[in-house]
């Protein structure tokens, strides 16, 4: 690895006007565990990296306002530890405590991961499931963008060369609720994602359906989501919802599945994480570490 | 760029020259000596390299060692002031491993699941145990002997 | 004197798991080397078969902290095990992707690897072959026009003009009559891909050129004296100048016999003597340039009698050992003379042959071939079976082969509980017995397999011993076999210690040393326990005949009478005689005269088979001797299998085997269940995969996926049974590789059973369960 100039600035202002100074020669680091690898193996060589681990403002979980915010710094473990999560938000606590192994967990955040932007990545769909915004500041100033706006592209995002990310934002739900996030992955222990499905439902039939993994970004099945809408699930309707969720999605091929698996497995996923959501919401019992598939 | 690092390690102050790039696992092993933490991948996917940092459980190799500035960091050396822990007695007993590799790695990541959840459930220890690959011993003593601690400290009213 | 085993055969805590446990243990990499250490890095082949026109190393060497650049034409020799085709870097051509063109010794690795991008080569690409049915193709590239010259031993048959490195035939009876009077005949064609062995360890190496033109190496390898032999013979110097120290090891597996990158660090070395230099393969170098499981495509077609019987059998067998043979050569002829599987079968025609391809390097990986040639004839088991209407289970047992019946190459099979193993394992597993999930998506399935190994060595391996004692009685063993963490080291300390009626605590075993432990052949084959065992209960015999020497000669009491127990000697006749080691085994025995009669205590042993002849009729296989014995089992699996998602879990194992005698019952049975796991890995997930240029895609664990704590069953069920081996130490004999060879069949018969298809390529995935069910041509024949 390229040697570099390792910055650790304990204000937010500091970091974003080194930002805006360096530009794309600058990185930002929370846990490392994308960016460490990527300069490793020389994917990336910024002459800067700034550290945000010793801004404090970048800590936390806080529920403010009809929000919950999550701060920079938050890592996948205090997700899993908090019980605000646990409780309001399962599909994000799910897809946290099914990311890498605790070590991993431990350092790496969820600001980190959507950051990184790669199309397998956890965060994803339960941000978008939630129409949840990322927040993002510079040194010219501060705006949201709707997490569905976030990711343009494979290792892309919406944001600017002097732009940080200080933490995402995610409504909070009035009344009953269910959700589920479902991972499929090779096998039961460390693995990324070949698919990820997120669902949210409410009492009012309402249905919000993401995945990743399965297109260039994490993606809304907003058809699925239409013909859903305002209906009592049954299984036939799951059937013919996770069928239409097909249409949102562009897989590939890849070592780690083929293209036709990848659909195949997302028609169950989808159906069976509509079926649970449902189930949860009427037995009030969040099934927490139960994998589904 | 250089740096001088200072932080704790195994409970005594070190102060270290490194470079930005360095990593945490090459600077213990051979810079300071400290050799339990194993390099296996290199890339955070083995659980060989496993130390305590402030308390959670890290992955040294995908570690700067600049990012340790004013830590407690804690390797399998510094478990053992009094002997071998509980943990360790318990794979002792239970002869957890077979080449020993991933030992070091595995003490590690026990200990902070006890450390958290001192009586967890079988699948309690897998789910923490699942970063830590192990190629010899199909995990079932490793499995067998955390079984054991957490029942002895259920008994101990932990 | 009683006769009932103190030590063999009960529980111990093994000997080095303090050391593991506390990270005492000290494996290559936490050696101290002091300032004065180099380190190297490997340029590598992006090419999978390619002449090398020009390597040009100036701008490499100009490199601040390079102490030294080497490339092939400063080492033009071949070497290798069984046939020398191997070369330090790569001559004149490349043949596979990842092989070392190129070393560079410097300061630090940083450096050494920045130096070797700036080494210049000029490639012209060749045709590549990547299969081996490509490979035996009349109009085939060659891979090794050379094959001709290369030294060789005299029990292979290589067949130069060709890329077959080794063929190995059997004609037992006669196969066409056999399959003429044959009432059901099943034929099939397997595939198996490469796999690795992914210790958690990487290859390391540290290599040091003393001035005073010794060679020491500090080398993780399961071989200490065959490295040491070949590197004395490919550098021209003495044996006793080469000094091959073993340090504790992290995992083998077969990935760290024969020898390897150690070479490399060896002649980074002799560029820079005085310093010590290192070499540490990444974890990509380990799955690319280490060596990798043998791949396979082969046909298999049995016939049967009506009655189950086996009439015959024709197997042919394509190993893709990749681009060298210099032990994968091994693998091809030892499964050449028993791809018959556990079975007496009148008539046998095998061919083995070894392919030659532009692939990684193949060599011993555990279960040394038998593994993949097991699942073709594991799955025909069960294919016949249903096609028959028996049970998988009875038509095994009525195949299983018995004591003197004659095994492939018709020399008669020692005595063996392959029935006891098949029953044991069909108890446990509730064979039989239908289960249901509670989950109407999932189906719960069995599956069965029954397998034999026999250790493949050459005719004249050996092993030998020494044990010294010391002041307080206690002893060392020294040894060559190494401890991978089978537990030989605690096996051997209990075969001295039952010998010498030392308590457990009185014995150290060494970790070898070639300058001080005394030969071993290699710590492979599952035949250290067996032939080092031997090596070690004959060394301590002959210290405890020294030991009573002594003491008759100084208390004039008949050797007959004395024995040895409780860390000294005592006496069948004077109840109150005991002398404790402590008092004599150094200091001698004091007489009445004061003058002192005895010395040190020293014994030696060793151990070779003599009954074994590798020089069998090459048209044949017969004439010849070639295997010790067969160690035979039976394994199991229960899966559940998710219709919608192809997903499989294993809930539950049973696996048997009949190792002789159980030195370490407890630690025999850990080798059951992580060769067990080792198994399910390459069942369900392991495999080795390439691009269409040779270049191995998933060369890190991201996407070679082994087995986590997750994974593995929650029941798991080791079963030992012991019908002891004549020739072995206290009956035992070897079982730690076979562990693994029933489970790839295993899971694919339990997958044919539960939902009928029928899985001939592993790994058995959930992507081709579903995509493959319900296809007729993968659903199974059904009688
Ligand atoms: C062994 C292993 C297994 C993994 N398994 C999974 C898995 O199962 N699922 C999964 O989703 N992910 C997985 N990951 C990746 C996951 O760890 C990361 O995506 C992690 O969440 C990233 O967080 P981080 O804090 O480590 O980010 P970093 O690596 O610090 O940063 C990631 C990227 O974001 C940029 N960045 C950081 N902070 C900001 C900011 N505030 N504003 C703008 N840009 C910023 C960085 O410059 C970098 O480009 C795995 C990683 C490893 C090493
Ligand atoms: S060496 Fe750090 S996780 Fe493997
Ligand atoms: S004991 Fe060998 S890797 Fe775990």
């Amino acid at each position: 690895m390229e040697n570099f100039r390792y910055l650790k600035p304990a204000a937010i202002d500091k970091a974003l006007s080194l930002k805006k100074e360096l530009g794309s020669k600058a990185r930002f680091l929370l846990g490392g565990t994308d960016l460490f690898i990527q300069m490793d193996k020389g994917f990336v060589v910024p002459e800067t990296v700034i550290d945000l681990k010793g801004i404090d403002e970048l800590k936390g979980i806080e529920k403010k306002d009809g929000y919950v915010y999550v701060g920079a710094r938050v890592t996948w473990t205090q997700l899993i530890e908090s019980d605000l999560i646990r409780k309001e938000f399962p599909a994000l606590w799910e897809a946290s405590d099914i990311v890498a192994s605790v070590g991993v967990r431990n350092t790496g955040t969820l600001v980190g991961n959507i950051c990184n932007a790669v199309p397998s990545l956890e965060g994803g769909s339960p941000l978008l499931a939630y129409n949840a915004a990322v927040l993002v500041k510079s040194s010219q100033g501060e705006r949201e963008i709707p997490a569905a706006d976030f990711f343009t592209g494979v290792k892309k995002t919406a944001l600017a060369d002097d732009e940080m990310v200080t933490g995402v934002k995610i409504p909070v739900k009035n009344g009953k609720f269910g959700e589920v996030y479902v991972k499929m992955g090779r096998y039961e222990g460390e693995d990324l994602a070949q698919a990820g499905v997120a669902v949210v439902v409410d009492d009012k039939n309402n249905y919000r359906i993401a995945l990743n993994a399965v297109a260039p970004t994490p993606v809304r099945a907003e058809k699925a989501e239409a013909l859903l809408s305002g209906k009592k699930l049954d299984e036939s309707l799951a059937e013919k919802a996770a069928e239409l969720a097909l249409e949102s999605i562009s897989p590939i091929s890849d070592i780690r599945s083929s293209k036709e698996y990848r659909l195949h497995m997302c028609r169950v996923m989808v159906k069976r994480a509509l079926m649970a959501s449902v189930s949860r919401m009427e037995t009030g019992k969040p099934a927490l570490n139960t994998r589904l598939i | 760029m250089n740096h001088t690092v200072k932080f704790n390690l195994n409970g005594s102050p070190v102060e270290v020259q490194v470079k930005s790039n360095e990593k945490l696992l090459d600077v213990l092993r051979d810079k300071l000596g400290v050799t339990s933490p194993k390099f296996g991948c290199g890339v955070g996917e083995c659980g060989a390299c496993t130390v305590l940092i402030d308390g959670l459980s890290v992955r040294s190799c995908i570690t700067f060692a600049v990012e340790v500035e004013g830590k407690n960091v804690v390797s399998l050396e510094g478990l053992q002031a009094d002997g071998p822990t509980k943990i360790q007695k318990a794979f002792i007993k239970n002869n957890a491993f077979q080449c020993g590799f991933c030992a070091p790695g595995f003490v590690m990541s026990a200990t902070e699941l006890i450390e958290k959840n001192p009586s967890p459930t079988e699948e309690e220890i897998r789910h923490a145990l699942a970063g830590n690959l192990c190629r010899c011993t199909g995990y079932k003593n490793i499995v067998d002997a955390m079984n054991e601690v957490s029942q002895e400290n259920k008994e101990e009213g932990r | 004197m009683k006769e009932e085993l103190k030590v063999v055969g009960h529980n111990a805590v093994r000997l080095d798991i303090l050391e593991k446990v506390t990270g005492a243990a000290e494996y290559t990499d936490d050696l101290a080397f002091g300032p004065n250490l180099l380190h190297m890095a490997v340029l590598s082949s992006p090419h999978a078969h390619a002449k090398i026109l020009s390597i040009d190393t100036s701008e490499a060497e100009k490199l601040p902290g390079v102490h030294a650049v080497l490339t092939g034409k400063d080492f033009p020799e071949k070497f290798g095990l069984y046939l020398k085709d191997k070369s330090i870097f790569a001559v004149d051509r490349v043949r596979q992707v990842g092989e070392q063109v190129a070393g560079v010794v410097a300061s630090t690795y940083e450096i050494a690897r920045n130096a070797c991008k700036r080494i210049k080569v000029e490639y012209e690409v060749l045709p590549e072959i990547h299969d081996p049915y490509d490979s035996i193709k009349e109009d085939a590239i060659l891979i090794h026009p050379d094959l001709g010259n290369y030294e060789i031993e005299p029990w292979l048959d290589a067949q130069p003009g060709t890329n077959i490195a080794h063929l190995r035939k059997i004609r037992k009876g006669d196969v066409e009559k056999g399959f003429e009077e044959a009432d059901v005949i099943v034929e099939g064609e397997y595939h198996i891909p490469h796999v690795a062995h992914t210790c958690i360890e990487t290859h390391i190496s540290v290599s040091k050129f003393s001035m005073d033109g010794r060679l020491t190496m500090w080398n993780s390898t399961q071989s200490p004296h065959t490295q040491r032999n070949i590197m004395a013979h490919s550098l021209g110097i003495p044996h006793k100048n080469v000094r091959v120290i073993a340090p504790p090891i992290g995992g083998g597996f077969g990935g760290k016999a024969g020898i390897s990158m150690e070479v490399m660090a060896a002649a980074g070395a002799k560029a820079c003597p005085g310093h010590p230099v290192k070499l540490r393969w990444t974890r990509e170098e380990e799955f690319y340039n280490s060596s990798q499981r043998t791949g396979l495509r082969n046909k298999v077609k049995m016939g049967f009698k009506k009655n189950g019987k086996l009439v015959a059998i024709k197997h042919q067998m394509f190993w893709d050992v990749g681009a060298s043979a210099e032990y994968g050569s091994n693998v091809v002829n030892a499964t050449g003379f028993s791809a018959t599987g556990p079975y007496y079968i009148p008539n046998v025609y095998i061919d083995s042959y070894a392919c030659y391809t532009n692939n990684p390097i193949c060599s011993a990986y555990r279960g040394f071939g038998y593994s993949e040639f097991s699942f073709g004839i594991e799955s025909t088991m069960d294919r016949a079976a249903k096609k028959m209407g028996f049970d998988p289970v009875e038509l095994r047992k009525i195949n299983a082969i018995k004591e003197g019946e004659g095994v492939a190459y018709d020399v008669p099979m020692n005595p063996n509980g392959l029935i006891e193993c098949i029953d044991k394992v069909a108890k446990e597993i509730e064979w039989g017995k239908e289960e249901k999930s509670d989950d109407p998506n999932k189906i719960i399935a069995k599956g069965f397999a029954s397998v034999w190994k026999a250790p493949a060595m050459p005719a004249n391996e050996s092993s030998s011993a020494f044990i010294k004692f010391s002041e307080d009685g206690s002893i060392n063993v020294l040894v060559s076999g190494m401890d991978l963490g089978q537990g030989f080291l605690t096996a051997m300390a209990k075969i001295a210690a039952e010998v010498l009626g030392l308590t457990l605590d009185k014995v150290r075993v060494e970790l070898p040393d070639t300058d001080r432990n005394p030969y071993e052949w290699q710590t492979v084959a599952s035949h250290v326990t067996w032939s080092c065992g031997n090596a070690v209960k004959r060394a301590a015999i002959d210290a405890k005949n020294k030991i009573l020497d002594i003491v008759q000669r100084a208390h004039f009491i008949d050797k007959s009478q004395l024995y040895l127990e409780d860390n000294g000697v005592k006496c069948t006749t004077q109840e109150s005689f005991f002398i404790p080691y402590s008092d004599f085994v150094i200091t001698g025995i004091q007489t009445e005269h004061n003058t002192w009669i005895g010395g040190p205590i020293l014994g030696s042993g060793m151990f070779m088979p003599e009954y074994t002849n590798a020089m069998v009729n090459p048209e044949t296989g017969l004439g010849g001797h070639p295997m010790v014995h067969y160690t035979v089992g039976a394994g199991a699996v229960k899966i559940e299998i998710d219709k919608e998602t192809g997903r499989i879990k294993v809930l539950k194992m049973a696996e048997a085997f009949d190792l002789g005698k159980a030195i370490n019952p407890d630690l025999a049975k850990d080798q059951i269940v992580g060769g067990f796991v080792q198994g399910m890995g390459t069942a369900l997930w392991e495999e080795c995969i390439f691009d269409e240029k040779g270049k191995m895609l998933n060369d890190g664990f991201t996407d070679y996926k082994i087995p986590t704590i997750l994974d593995v069953p929650r029941d798991m069920n080791p079963i030992l049974v012991e019908v002891p081996q004549p020739d072995g130490p206290y009956g035992a004999r070897g079982h730690s590789e076979h562990t693994m060879i029933p489970v790839m069949p295993a899971v694919a018969n339990a997958v044919a059973n539960g939902l009928g298809v029928r899985i001939t390529d592993v790994p058995v995935t959930a992507e081709k369960i579903v995509m493959r069910m319900g296809k007729p041509e993968f659903m199974e024949e059904k009688k």
